[in-house]
């Protein structure tokens, strides 16, 4: 996997020009392995006509090597399992949320975790979310334990890993088998925080944290945070996807009841089909890193379409051996938009997350769009094992 | 938006409206009462308003197929006479003769508040379950579903300014569903909570409610068309693939399963090579599925060729169309389609019909037929005994009827209590 290695080594992590042919290369490599090692994906290439001769095949541009490589549907993820290494050579499984009772498994090799870590380390130094500064840390989400493997439990648990920690403390609590969130003791907890000198990091779903910022405004609690205090957000937004308007919401009830400014709120854009930690940029825009490249894909013929058209969002990665997630679809609909549009100062393309693939964007009946309500309420209520 | 007290308000005021909203409700419950006349010649006028197209520029808007057709079931549905044969129906019970000496007096009073959970699939349906609760004297207060385009409240605004009276009986929100403490709030305020939607809100709800309230649940049902022979078998078939086209089978009444009367699977494959074509035909009459339909379609079809491939799953036989899909059921359980104009075709004969929608009886809503008309009133019959609420012919399906009972129930009975007077009779 020298290819892959040397992918994620890369000095700027923002240089996805200068790294096409590092990423077609370990593209390739990665095909080639999960090929050969996974009965299923082999099964799947052949059926699509992508056999070895076209994986190894040189004569391609990185573009239109990625819109022939067969994509899988994280839906199929969740209807079965496919691995290219045997488990005990796993080095951690993890699952996604599964709101509607299915979830993907996927699993995770050393040495994609220690690409993983190098990206991580490389991008969160970008967004400055690394200090030697001790802080306190509250997570909108699950406690870890050994019983939830949902990667959001793994990634925010492993955000706290940012700054030296001080403390944790978890909105979902697990106790007698299962989570309920303690709302009460987290206002508490920010409150006391905000006396002291260390920053706090809040680290978890966007849902959650607006709940809790929207508590605090009914019981008329507002603090300044120490200074250095930021709002990380990752896990989806649920019903506030993309609108800006909720978005914007969002920032001015921070700067609110927390002080915090939306230059200090981070937002994550991952997914465990695709574990790349897409990070924004001071605009809140989600540019694309070297580790990874995005097709957008026409919702009719699935075709490859360009910059500024809306279609099902391709991820690619060639981080994970242990697992097929080499090219994955997701659920969402979103947009590619060229990098220089944002006026960050980064210059790949970034892309924006329109909504969410549904029989109808905004309205279904007997399908019942309503899981939200019944989320929110079993959040209160204490809510179940994910 | 928000209406409360016959003004609007912006979103950010909703917890200082909630917070007044109990004294301002107990102060109209004691000093106010709403006639049926005052709220028909209300909605009467909204209703003939509508129909000289006051609201045209909103309701062109709206991403529904043949708007027109669309506003004039409102105004219809809006109209005095519609109206007035609602209330006679749902509520007129006759008074029998010879009561015995001890009878009680009783009166018809409204709930008191009624907490309104809209659902977002059909436009208006706010506004209509608004106008339910008003014509049964109650004071409302709406929860507007997230993709309401503020026609809703347009609308609303207009009612309380041609009747003014009608302004302490009126609120609505634009509260996100996930603001629970909003939601708690309102249940608490209610007498009655209506809510329309999916199992997920609806036992949100029931989580909700404080014990005690009336839970008014007008929960996600699921329709079916069944054949049994033709009379004229274009016109017909044409008629249901409207329906399908229409409704994209998004609504509770839409057909999810066409059911044949058969044992023959090669007969369910001679129905879809027939009806695919006249489905394809309706859809491109009208406007195209929205990019989060076309693209949820896509995506399990392409998953299902992947499966194919895999091999293990045998892949149920599909007739792939135009913007629309047939896939023959390996069973013949009643179940959501993947709906956007992907029917199932599965088969059902007849004496099969009463397991099978007995497992579904918790869903059923309306049975489209397709048949003979000397056989219309048996079919008709077993449907009714299953469980079925309503019987159309299938291009009806979601036709709405003059005094049709809504899910089983005369809505207006559930907003409405009865009151018994009785003094010293024994005396």
């Amino acid at each position: 996997m020298k290819y892959r290695r040397r992918l994620f080594s890369a000095k700027s992590p923002y240089d996805t020009n200068g790294t096409e042919e590092l990423f077609l290369r370990a593209v390739r490599e990665n095909c080639l392995f999960h090929y050969t090692n996974c009965p299923e994906y082999r099964k799947l290439l052949d059926g699509l006509g992508f056999g070895e001769r076209e994986i190894v095949s040189d004569s391609l541009p990185l573009s239109e090597y990625l819109a022939r490589l067969p994509f899988i549907p994280t839906l199929l993820f969740k209807r079965r399992r496919m691995f290219s290494v045997p488990r005990h050579r796993m080095f951690v499984k993890a699952t996604s949320s599964g709101t509607s009772g299915r979830f993907s498994e996927i699993g995770f090799d050393a040495g994609g975790l220690l690409c993983g870590l190098k990206m991580v380390l490389r991008l969160g130094r970008q967004r400055g979310l690394f200090s030697l500064r001790p802080c306190r840390y509250i997570v909108t989400g699950y406690q870890p334990h050994r019983g939830n493997r949902t990667a959001v439990t793994k990634t925010a648990f492993g955000a706290t890993l940012f700054t030296p920690c001080i403390s944790r403390k978890y909105v979902l609590k697990y106790a007698n088998g299962k989570y309920s969130p303690d709302f009460d003791g987290t206002v508490e907890a920010v409150v006391r925080y905000s006396k002291k000198r260390a920053p706090v990091r809040f680290m978890g779903f966007p849902a959650y944290m607006y709940f809790l910022m929207r508590e605090m405004e009914r019981r008329g609690v507002s603090v300044r945070l120490p200074k250095g205090s930021k709002i990380m957000l990752g896990g989806g937004w649920k019903q506030f996807y993309a609108e800006q308007a909720d978005k914007d919401a969002f920032y001015r009830l921070a700067e609110k009841v927390l002080g915090v400014s939306d230059k200090d709120v981070v937002e994550f854009y991952g997914a465990v089909e695709h574990p790349i930690m897409y990070t924004d940029c001071p605009n809140h825009r989600f540019h694309i890193p070297v580790y990874s490249r995005v097709l957008i894909r026409d919702c009719d013929t699935l075709e490859p379409l360009p910059p500024g058209e809306t279609g099902l969002v391709n991820l690619i990665t060639p981080m994970i051996c242990a697992t097929p997630i080499l090219s994955v679809m997701t659920d969402d609909l979103g947009v590619l938009r060229d990098g220089a549009e944002c006026g960050c100062g980064i210059r790949s393309p970034y892309l924006e997350i329109i909504g969410r693939v549904a029989p109808d964007s905004i309205k279904t009946c007997a399908a019942g769009a309503s899981e939200i309500l019944s989320e929110s309420i079993s959040a209160l209520k204490g809510a179940d094992q994910p | 938006m928000i209406i409360a007290n016959g003004k609007i308000y912006r979103s950010e005021e909703q917890d200082r409206i909630l917070a007044a909203a109990a004294h301002n409700i107990d102060r109209t419950l004691a000093e106010r009462s709403l006639d049926a006349e005052t709220v028909i010649a209300a909605i009467d006028r909204l209703g003939s308003e509508i129909a000289r197209g006051v609201f045209d520029e909103r309701i062109n808007e709206l991403p529904v197929d043949e708007p027109m057709r669309y506003k004039a079931m409102a105004a219809e549905m809006l109209s005095r006479e519609f109206l007035e044969y609602k209330l006679a129906v749902e509520l007129g019970g006759s008074e029998p003769e010879n009561a015995p000496e001890n009878a009680a007096f009783t009166r018809i009073m409204p709930l008191g508040v009624i907490f309104h959970i809209a659902a977002g699939n059909m436009d208006g349906l706010p506004a209509f379950s608004l106008a339910e609760g008003l014509l049964t004297g109650n004071i409302n207060i709406l929860k507007l579903p997230r993709a309401d385009n503020g026609l809703s409240v347009e609308i609303i605004a207009k009612l309380i300014e041609y009747e003014p009276r009608l302004a302490d009986f009126i609120y609505v929100f634009d509260t996100p569903s996930s603001d629970v403490h909003a939601m708690k709030k309102m249940a608490a305020l209610a007498d009655g909570i209506a809510v329309w939607g999916g199992d997920g809100a609806v036992s949100a709800v029931r989580a909700l409610a404080p014990v005690g309230t009336r839970l008014i649940e007008w929960g996600h049902k699921l329709s079916f068309a069944y054949i049994s022979g033709y009379e004229d078998k274009e016109r017909e078939l044409t008629e249901l693939a409207a329906h399908i086209a229409a409704t994209k089978q998004l609504l509770c009444s839409s057909c999810q399963v066409i059911y044949l009367d058969t044992d023959d699977e090669s007969e369910l494959e001679g129905f879809c090579a027939e009806f695919l074509p006249i489905l394809e035909r309706e859809i491109a009459r009208r406007k195209p599925v929205s990019i989060g339909g076309r693209a949820h379609s896509s995506l399990l079809r392409y998953t299902d060729m992947l499966e194919d491939i895999l091999g293990e799953k045998p892949l149920p036989k599909h007739f792939g169309g135009k913007g629309c899909s047939l896939t023959i059921g390996a069973d013949s359980e009643l179940e959501l389609s993947d709906m956007m104009c992907n029917v199932l075709v599965k088969k059902l004969p007849r004496r099969g019909i009463v397991p099978v929608l007995r497992r579904g009886k918790n869903y059923l809503q309306t049975a489209g037929l397709i048949c003979p008309e000397s056989e219309r009133a048996e079919l008709a019959d077993i449907f009714a005994r299953c469980g079925v609420t309503r019987v159309t012919s299938a291009g009806a399906m979601s036709d709405y009827f003059a005094g049709e009972g809504h899910d089983g129930d005369y809505p207006l009975r559930r907003y409405t209590r009865v009151v018994n007077t009785s003094f010293d009779w024994r005396r």
